[in-house]
């Protein structure tokens, strides 16, 4: 760091560590350089700030003795000393922690947040005193449904506004307000109002306690029980990054995971619920003709017939695979198959919004087009596919554009198809050869989103049945054809065909920048259970990691 | 109440065992006439009678019985209750436990109806045939063993009517199925002999080399107690001069010291009685001489068998532990006589009131009570001993009993030639048994030194 | 610390019988004392039937210990761990919620739970499947102990009964739900009907709800320590009469 550079920075210490952070920023963030934790409920990077919460008052030198202040709306001055361990501090904390729980239900048994909730976790380090209150608590409204997507608990609420803020400042939807006062202050919609907005779900996230949930997977899951995988959402082509909660090979939600140059904390509910899709009604079973077959029967089937049956060929590509499915296939298109060129297909556009959501709901059609580049591929819209019959297809992925009905009637015209899907779908009526695809909660890979940024993701649990990524596939079809390509991992795929990427054009995106495991830890634990789920790991999930709610 | 019940049990069951008596005296008496009006051989009758009531009733039914007996009785030692829970499902019958008997009654119809099955590879022939050596041999045994004295067909009634009626004339009959076999006693070493070849054939034929070894074991352990099982008896055969049962036990009747004390055999040679007992008993390989079988441990020689050629050889034991009750009672203890000193008259005294036939159901009873006590005591020396060890076998057979069964011979020989009353043999029998009683009430108090494990060693790793 | 040539001497020592066992037969005959009083005492004496069969005095010394099971049943201890039960809420709904903090905790993994939502109970989540393995289960009773809502309990006093199949071991919710019902003063559908705001509640500093306009009475003051009271005991009896076994 230059002279100079250090000449911007505001000189202070926290707690006698010294650190230099740049003017202007909170205590909150400047104690985060120097790895201190100021406690915070209502602070959040993403928001405005509101110091109502007071559980980040911390003393400083620069105040009167004595005097508190709050960590999130102070900023640094030079020569600053900050205290956050004294037992004024201390003090506070806990006092706040008593009045947060004071009329608290504290029903974390039934409650979803428990085990990533700020209030549990606060209550330990912070309080740890049994309640002085004896008598009956204050009752509120336990079950406020404030939209389609999410019902509010009014007695867990902390008033910490974060909800009330994200609305308006982010959403600019602002149908939450604060009622009352005291101890029967309440969040609410306004009257008339319904909580109706693509970003609801981030208030949820926001919520550090579990007032506010997630009516999709309301009581489906004990958040302790959840591992986190770091993935890319797939709702559509800006790729917010994202946390995919799973257990035991079921995923179970998405998680905005922070990114400034993408989703920053957020992401919209139509990529929140996409989820759905990597689990429900999954084409797990490779089929011949109708006929279930072994992995390697079919792929070897499916090699066979391409490569017997003259005639057209037309190889569609979803650009929902990903990079290295994409490169995979582009490698057999070309090199097996002798294609030169690739129809790309897709789920159909839809509408945009001003924030996150953009209309091609297809996270990775820079990929394949990158893919269809790096072979000599020639990039054909989907449209122009159906113009003249075809006597082969390779369907890579089930989206379509158009019209369904109409392009399997097109499919039957050929003889032979060969489809990879992740989900059942009417095409595969039409399919001779109907691959499972594993969809990327169950495979490694990388998209590329409509900036040009390649995103790595990780494979959140095993393939389901006969699933297998689709380079897996390509790999089996090549060798069957007489290519023995050595790809054993995505990795080897992108290391072996990423070279042949035109130069440049991912940027400085390095495959092995993304760590393979996120986790802090793993509880093996022996034996099944009684439903007959396998012996289980009960991972840990990243707590509080930065700027998310919890 | 309980004590009363079994007390009242026990004198029914004497009461029934003297009416079953009484019914083979009668059954014997009028088959004897049969025959002696048809062939004028009346004894062919009687031992034809004698052969189905003795052996196959009497004999079959008390080992039956045994099987369960050794439940309920090892049961009772133990503090148990034993098996109780098989019930009849007849009307009436249906929640009584009736003592266990339906147990046995339900091992049989087990036994019967189970797979029979023969190893692949078992020699056929031999496989069937070692079952049937072992039950045959123990079963023929009982053959010169007299259950019940001689008495003339004229005094049993109804038969004594018939033969006048048919003109036979009066013959004697006893319950004994060969009376007057010169043999005797060496019928029954000849029958043990034989009873090796079950054993081993058993265990040969297999085709199981665990098996095999059971019967080798078996084998080398039978021979090794035969010798001494043969010895122990030439006491008695120098004694009373005879091989045959029957004699011996009326020898037994003779009073010594002016007929204060019966001269039976257990007085007379106390060492004898202990040898043939501990002989037959490893003869038997009954626990605590079951090394080449052990149910529960060792793999014996008949671990091929199921169904009821495996029961053979189990019922076989216990027909072996009736034998063994009878003979050693006809030999030992006075036979069917009663134990009461000859001075008494006792037998007399029941002969001029119930006259002769009445005095022989007695004696008869008698003697049925002798066996089942003797069985009862096998029982209750297989529950209190544990297992010797297979090499503790052959030292006890080949250098205890042995050596000791030819003392007792040159002893009895001596003592013999110097009074022929046989006194001084009971002076001597009688001052063992006291010795032995002495030695036993005199059980030193202190721990055998030998027993006592030094404290250090428990400190030096032996412990826990 | 003893030389090994002596350790090895009394070694040796020990594996000899001394020579009054050596002479088999005093020994044979102490023993057959042993066996034959124990055979004529159980043999004429009466059996005392008691379930307590530690301290059971027979007649004449008998001693037998057998306990003639089922008509003869050992009384378990107080405390004794029996087969769970779901406890009941008074209108039959069970207390559990569904926190999963049995299934958490359960060693032996044999708890699994599904959960519902009410639309109308103080308490808006409830178990729809409530499973638990009995043949995995190890009676350790630590569902017992993280249950936060008294919900699971082991005071049936019966152990497992056996069943002629595994799926028989594996008890739903409707073979758990049994037994006494238990409240406390704290429970929620005590305090409120649905998960609605109370109007009619009433707070010390506060007097009566905001949003009511209805008048309301006060209620009786709560007593003190009421959010901790001791939980009601059952005898087995109840337990039994109240589950209908
Ligand atoms: S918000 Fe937190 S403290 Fe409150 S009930 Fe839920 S988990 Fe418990
Ligand atoms: S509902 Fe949650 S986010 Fe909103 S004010 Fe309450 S505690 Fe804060
Ligand atoms: S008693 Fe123990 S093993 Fe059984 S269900 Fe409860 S916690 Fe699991
Ligand atoms: S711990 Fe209690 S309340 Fe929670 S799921 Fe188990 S039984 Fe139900
Ligand atoms: S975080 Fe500063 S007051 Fe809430």
């Amino acid at each position: 760091m230059s002279e100079e550079k250090r000449a911007e920075l505001v000189n202070i210490t926290i707690d006698g560590i010294p650190a230099q952070v740049p003017p202007g920023t909170n205590l909150i963030e400047a104690a985060k350089t120097v790895g201190i934790e100021i406690p915070h409920y209502c602070y959040h990077p993403g928001l405005s700030i509101a110091a109502n919460c007071r559980m980040c008052l911390v003393e400083t030198n620069k105040h009167p003795p004595g005097k508190l202040v709050p960590g999130c709306q102070i900023t640094v001055m030079e020569g600053m000393e900050i205290k956050t361990q004294s037992q004024r501090v201390k003090d506070q904390q806990r006092s706040v922690q008593e009045l947060l729980l004071l009329h608290h239900p504290v029903d974390c048994a039934i409650c979803d947040q428990a085990g990533e909730c700020r209030l549990q976790d606060y209550y330990q380090e912070y309080d740890y005193k049994p309640s002085r209150l004896d008598g009956p608590k204050w009752m509120k409204n336990k079950r406020k449904i404030l939209g389609p997507t999410i019902v509010l608990d009014q007695e867990r609420c902390i008033m910490c506004t974060r909800c009330v803020r994200f609305m308006k400042e982010i959403a600019g939807d602002p149908v939450l307000g604060v009622f009352g006062r005291g101890t029967r202050e309440v969040i609410d919609v306004f009257p008339g109002k319904t909580l109706e907005n693509n970003y609801s779900g981030n208030i949820v996230d926001l919520c550090p306690v579990g007032a506010l949930t997630w009516r999709d997977n309301r009581f489906r899951a004990r958040a302790y029980f959840l591992s986190a995988t770091p993935s890319i959402c797939t709702g559509c082509e800006r790729g917010c990054n994202v946390y995919l909660d799973h257990f035991q090979g079921v995923p179970y939600r998405y998680r905005p995971r922070e990114n400034p140059e993408i989703n920053q904390y957020w992401m919209c509910d139509v990529g929140r619920l996409s989820y759905h899709s990597l689990h429900d009604d999954r084409l797990v079973r490779a089929r011949v003709d109708g006929e279930e077959v072994e992995v390697e029967a079919a792929a070897a089937t499916a090699a066979k017939r391409l490569a017997e049956q003259g005639g057209r060929l037309a190889v569609v590509v979803s650009p929902v695979l990903s990079l290295e499915d994409a490169l995979a296939v582009a490698a057999l298109a070309r090199e097996g198959l002798g294609a030169d060129a690739i129809y790309v297909s897709g789920r159909p556009a839809g509408e945009a919004d001003r924030l996150l959501l953009r209309a091609d709901r297809n996270p990775n059609r820079k990929g394949v087009e990158l893919a269809a580049q790096a072979f000599g591929l020639q990039v054909r819209p989907f449209d122009v596919l159906m113009a003249s019959p075809a006597d082969r297809v390779l369907l890579a992925g089930l989206e379509i554009p158009g019209d369904e009905a109409a392009f399997v009637e097109w499919l039957r015209k050929a003889q032979v198809v060969v489809a990879l899907g992740t989900n059942l779908s009417p095409l595969l009526d039409a399919a001779h050869v109907a691959l499972p695809l594993a969809p990327h909660s169950e495979a490694e890979g990388t998209f590329v989103n409509f900036q040009g940024r390649a995103q790595r993701f990780l494979a959140a649990y095993a393939p389901r049945g006969g699933a297998r990524p689709g380079w897996a596939w390509a790999a089996r079809m090549l060798r069957d054809l007489g290519q023995e390509t050595g790809w054993n991992s995505a990795r080897e795929v992108f290391m072996d065909l990423g070279r042949k990427l035109p130069e440049g054009s991912l940027g400085s995106f390095d495959w092995d920048a993304t760590p393979r495991r996120y986790l802090k830890g793993v509880v093996p634990l022996p034996g099944g259970t009684v439903d007959g789920r396998p012996a289980g790991m009960r991972e840990l999930l990243p707590l509080r990691s930065s700027g998310t709610a919890a | 109440m309980r004590a009363a019940f079994i007390s009242a049990l026990i004198v029914g069951l004497c009461v029934l065992v003297g009416a079953v008596l009484a019914l083979f005296y009668i059954a014997a008496g009028a088959l004897g006439v049969v025959t002696g009006a048809l062939f004028g051989k009346p004894y062919i009758g009687v031992a034809v009678a004698n052969t189905i009531t003795l052996l196959l009733v009497m004999v079959m039914v008390i080992a039956s019985l045994l099987t369960l007996a050794e439940r309920k009785w090892s049961a009772l030692m133990q503090d148990r209750i034993g098996p109780n829970r098989a019930r009849l499902g007849l009307p009436g019958l249906r929640d009584k436990a009736l003592l266990g008997i339906p147990h046995f009654l339900a091992d049989g119809i087990k036994m019967l109806t189970k797979e029979d099955f023969v190893p692949a590879h078992a020699s056929g022939f031999l496989y069937t045939l070692a079952p049937m050596l072992a039950f045959g041999t123990a079963f023929v045994l009982f053959a010169v063993v007299p259950v019940a004295p001689v008495v003339s067909a004229s005094e049993i009634p109804l038969v004594g009517g018939l033969a006048a009626s048919m003109g036979v004339d009066p013959f004697p009959v006893s319950l004994q199925v060969a009376p007057g076999y010169d043999p005797g006693v060496l019928f029954i070493f000849a029958f043990s002999g034989v009873a090796v070849f079950g054993t081993a054939l058993a265990g040969w034929a297999s085709n199981n080399r665990l098996a095999l070894l059971g019967g080798l074991r078996g084998s080398s352990q039978m021979v090794a107690y035969e010798i001494a099982l043969g010895m122990s008896l030439v006491g008695l055969m120098m004694i009373f001069q005879t091989l045959q049962l029957e004699v011996m036990t009326d020898g037994q009747n003779q009073g010594l010291f002016g007929g204060i004390l019966p001269a039976w055999g257990i007085f007379l040679q106390p060492i004898g009685f202990l040898l043939y007992f501990t002989a037959s008993f490893a003869e038997l390989k009954r626990p605590p001489f079951d090394a080449p079988e052990g149910e529960s441990e060792i793999v014996g020689y008949f671990v091929e068998y199921s169904g009821m050629r495996f029961g053979l050889f189990m019922i076989s034991e216990f027909i072996g532990t009736v034998v063994l009750a009878g003979v050693v009672s006809a030999l030992f203890l006075g036979g069917y006589h009663l134990p009461f000193p000859p001075a008494w008259g006792v037998e007399e005294w029941l002969r001029s009131s119930v006259g002769e036939f009445g005095l022989a159901v007695v004696l008869g009873t008698n003697f049925v009570l002798k066996v089942i006590v003797l069985c009862w005591l096998q029982l209750a020396i297989r529950w209190t001993m544990p297992r010797f060890r297979f090499d503790k076998i052959q030292s006890l057979g080949w250098k205890i009993l042995l050596p000791v069964a030819l003392a007792n011979i040159a002893v009895t020989g001596v003592l013999l030639l110097a009074d022929p009353s046989l006194e001084l043999l009971a002076i001597v029998g009688l001052a063992e048994i006291l010795f032995i009683v002495g030695l036993t009430a005199l059980y030193p108090k202190k721990q055998p030194a030998s027993l006592v494990l030094p404290g250090r060693m428990m400190a030096g790793g032996t412990g826990h | 610390m003893a030389s090994t040539k002596e350790i090895k001497r009394t070694a040796e020592e020990t594996s000899q019988l001394s020579w009054y066992q050596r002479l088999f037969v005093p020994e044979v005959i102490r023993g057959l004392a042993v066996t034959t009083r124990h055979f004529l005492r159980n043999l004429f004496g009466g059996r005392d039937p008691s379930p307590d069969f530690a301290y059971r005095k027979g007649s004449l010394g008998n001693q037998v210990a057998t306990l003639q099971y089922p008509e003869e049943r050992a009384p378990y201890p107080v405390g004794y761990r029996g087969t769970h039960r779901l406890v009941p809420r008074e209108d039959g709904k069970p207390r559990c919620v569904a926190c999963y903090m049995c299934a958490t905790v359960c060693p032996a993994q044999c708890i699994y739970i599904e959960a519902g939502e009410y639309e109308d109970d103080p308490i808006e989540k409830y178990p729809t499947v409530f499973v638990i393995d009995q043949l995995r289960c190890v009676v350790c009773g630590l569902c017992v102990e993280a249950c936060p809502k008294d919900a699971i309990r082991m005071d049936t006093y019966q152990h497992t009964p056996p069943e002629y199949t595994r799926e028989g071991f594996i008890y739903p919710i409707e073979r758990l739900l049994k037994g006494p019902p238990v409240s406390y003063p704290s429970d929620p559908w005590l305090r409120r009907k649905d998960s609605a705001q109370p109007q009619d509640q009433h707070f010390p500093l506060h007097g009566v709800a905001a949003h009511s306009t209805e008048p309301v009475e006060p209620r009786e003051p709560y007593p003190a320590g009421r959010n901790h009271p001791a939980p009601p005991v059952f005898t087995e009896e109840e337990v039994r009469k109240a589950s209908g076994s």
